[in-house]
């Protein structure tokens, strides 16, 4: 069967200049990705802030364009797409919810949207089925009617969740749909993304920095660290065996209910990576814990889904 | 005398009771987080403290005060001098707050030359120093760079940073660590620690991560409908939550090993009610379990330590 996405040595690469006279610098956003999601598939993507998740959403869904590699999305390249279909195929919902809808739009036309740009529904039919499906999120038909700075913050994600699902796409890509919701709203958010896996099998990329929400919804998760999946595994495994070193220290430092227990330091040192001057060798060994000598001058190989010379028979 | 002390804060828009009977307090060296539903007013108690209320906004309240000095009172100038200073806030929305048409360093330096002076140069020097410490590496070059260059994360990062230009006795933070993985966020909040042991830093956090809650936080309000319904020390809270709502709140977690994943989370069933200008009551009846005709009165906190605005706490 063709994979719902597919991705080959996919790499983003960004010029930055550094003040005016300074030399432009390269930023490595994304680094040679490879995937292959099937159908139906849910597939959780985690990893540190600025390490490359969200330019590959965006790269996923046509919104860049790849310095190296390509994105076969449902076996299609997204550029051989018109918009309308594409629409249908691939649905974003985004981290900020203030910035991703129009202030000017009242809520239930702003989850209309999609459905006027497909066209055949009347009117009556397309506001039927934009409040129908704010309700399903949790807005209200008295929400519906406000505009976007009059709701808080979760109530705007609840929007943009019910703007991407209006079209029952097929593949749904959300980069941290729920940070901004309280827990019970997340609740029901990850209920009604279930369901929607179970009644329309939509296959769903999930970005994420909440590990135990990741945890419940994946099948598979990716971990990315400097623009890279250096480790792949299905949910279940990772989350009970991590091989990585970098995965093993962000499961170290989720935060779980348990007061007392204090913030762990998991011995990463203080130093974030910086894409713009790639590590030589492993690009995680300057923090790695366990490093050995090899590790600042090769670069690990991929075996078994993950890339660690210490995984490497 | 607290750093911060809110009694019986109100706030409407309008028709819309946003807030309608907060009370919270924060001493020095402490950390008070606030959790609840989206949309139950944790953003408007803080921007009514701030003085920074959307246009058209009413405001009453029985008690504010900083440091013992009444914030009723106060007009915008000597507002604005606190601001930024004294007490910083970290807003939800970083992109609000951040110009999208100055560079990183500018506004850093803005921010501690309009209160304290000194030279662009040094205060230039102080904001790449609090960016390597908030964890983001080569500050020299983000100094540089605008807003829209960065990633979430890293926004967020340059909002803590900045908020701690001026060193602030106060800070509100809404949501400083959503943005951010587990790893940065563990790094950010061990930095918010140590300022607190340092310079007696007091924080009000608002979060909707328990699990930040249960580890930093020395006290705990839950809001609810523009309420504070429970509040108590971190530890009795996760123990032995009173109201009926929290209860809901701490039952909706996925808790790995607890739960399979796939299954049904625990959820609260039902809406916020419309709080429009009459409502009176426990804005929780219509969701809860052991609602009677006791809850359509207006309910204060019970208790001493541990206070919980639940007629089963009476
Ligand atoms: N338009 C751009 N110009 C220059 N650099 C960029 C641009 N967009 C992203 N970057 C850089 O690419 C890197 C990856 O950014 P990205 O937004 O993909 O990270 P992320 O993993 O989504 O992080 P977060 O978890 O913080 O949202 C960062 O270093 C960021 O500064
Ligand atoms: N400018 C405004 N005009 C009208 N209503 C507003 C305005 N700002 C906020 N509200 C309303 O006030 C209530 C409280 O909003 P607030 O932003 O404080 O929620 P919150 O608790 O911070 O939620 P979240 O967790 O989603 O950020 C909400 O119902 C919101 O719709
Ligand atoms: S290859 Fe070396 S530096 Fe990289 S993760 Fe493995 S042990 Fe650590
Ligand atoms: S006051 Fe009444 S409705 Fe409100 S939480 Fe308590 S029992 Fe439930
Ligand atoms: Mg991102
Ligand atoms: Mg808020």
């Amino acid at each position: 069967m063709t994979p719902a996405i597919e991705i080959r040595n996919l790499a983003k690469r960004f010029n930055v200049k550094q003040g005016f006279f300074g030399k432009p610098r390269e930023v490595r956003a994304v680094d040679g990705v490879n995937l292959r999601l099937e159908e139906g598939a849910t597939l959780g993507i985690v990893g540190e802030s600025g390490c490359g998740k969200s330019t590959l959403a965006k790269l996923i869904l046509g919104l860049l364009a790849p310095t190296e590699g390509d994105v076969l999305v449902a076996g299609q390249s997204l550029g051989a797409l018109d918009r309308r279909a594409r629409a249908r195929l691939i649905q974003p919902v985004f981290q900020d919810p203030f910035s991703s809808l129009n202030p000017r739009r009242r809520v239930v036309d702003v989850v209309a949207m999609p459905l006027v740009a497909q066209g055949g529904l009347s009117g009556a039919e397309i506001r039927a089925q934009s409040l129908a499906m704010l309700e399903r999120v949790g807005i209200s038909a008295e929400m519906a009617g406000r505009y976007p700075a009059q709701l808080s913050g979760g109530q705007r994600q609840r929007v943009a969740i019910a703007r991407a699902l209006v079209l029952r796409p097929r593949i749904l890509l959300c980069d941290e749909p729920t940070s901004a919701l309280d827990v019970s709203v997340q609740a029901q958010i990850l209920n009604l993304l279930a369901e929607l896996r179970r009644d329309m099998g939509i296959t769903t990329l999930f970005i994420s920095h909440n590990l135990a929400v990741v945890e419940h919804v994946a099948d598979a998760v990716a971990v990315m660290y400097l623009g890279r999946f250096v480790e792949y595994a299905p949910a279940k495994e990772l989350f009970a065996a991590p091989r990585h070193p970098y995965t093993r220290a962000l499961l170290a430092s989720v935060l779980t209910p348990e007061p007392g227990l204090g913030v762990p330091d998991v011995g990463l040192g203080d130093a974030m990576p910086d894409p713009s001057n790639i590590p030589p060798g492993c690009r995680f060994h300057p923090r790695c814990p366990v490093a050995i000598a090899r590790c600042s001058t090769e670069a690990p190989p991929l075996v078994g889904g993950a890339e660690c010379h210490l995984l490497t028979p | 005398m607290s750093l911060l002390e809110v009694r019986d804060l109100h706030v409407r828009f309008g028709q819309t009771a946003a807030v309608r009977g907060a009370d919270i307090v924060v001493e020095r060296g402490e950390t008070h987080c606030i959790v609840g539903e989206s949309g139950c007013g944790k953003s408007v108690t803080s921007l009514a403290v701030m003085g920074l209320l959307a246009k058209g906004a009413e405001r009453r309240a029985a008690r504010m005060a900083f440091d013992g000095i009444d914030l009723l009172p106060m007009n915008e100038r000597a507002l604005s001098r606190l601001r930024g200073d004294r007490i910083a806030m970290i807003f939800q929305e970083p992109m609000t707050s951040l110009n999208p048409a100055y560079t990183v360093g500018s506004q850093m330096a803005e921010v501690r030359t309009r209160h304290k002076g000194g030279t662009r140069r040094a205060a230039l020097d102080r904001a790449e120093e609090l960016l390597g410490r908030v964890g983001i590496t080569a500050p020299g070059l983000r100094l540089g760079q605008f807003p829209h260059q960065l990633s979430g994360g890293l926004r967020q990062r340059v909002m803590i940073a900045m908020a701690l230009m001026n060193d602030p006795e106060l800070l509100i933070a809404d949501e400083p660590t959503t943005a951010l993985d587990v790893t940065i966020q563990a790094q950010i909040l061990r930095l918010l620690a140590q300022l607190q042991a340092e310079l007696g830093l007091g924080l009000m956090l608002i979060t909707h991560d328990l699990g930040v809650v249960a580890r930093v936080a020395t006290r705990v309000s839950v809001m609810y409908a523009g309420q504070v319904v429970e509040t108590a020390t971190t530890a009795e809270l996760f123990a032995n939550p009173r109201h009926p709502y929290t209860r809901g709140l701490l039952d909706c977690l996925p808790v790995p090993g607890k739960l399979p994943p796939g299954s049904q989370l625990g959820t609260i069933p039902g809406m916020v009610p419309k709080l429009t200008e009459g409502f009176r009551g426990c804005g929780f009846r219509s969701r809860c379990a052991y609602a009677q005709p006791a809850c359509e009165a207006d309910i204060p906190l019970y208790g001493t330590t541990h206070l919980s605005r639940c007629v089963l706490s009476a």
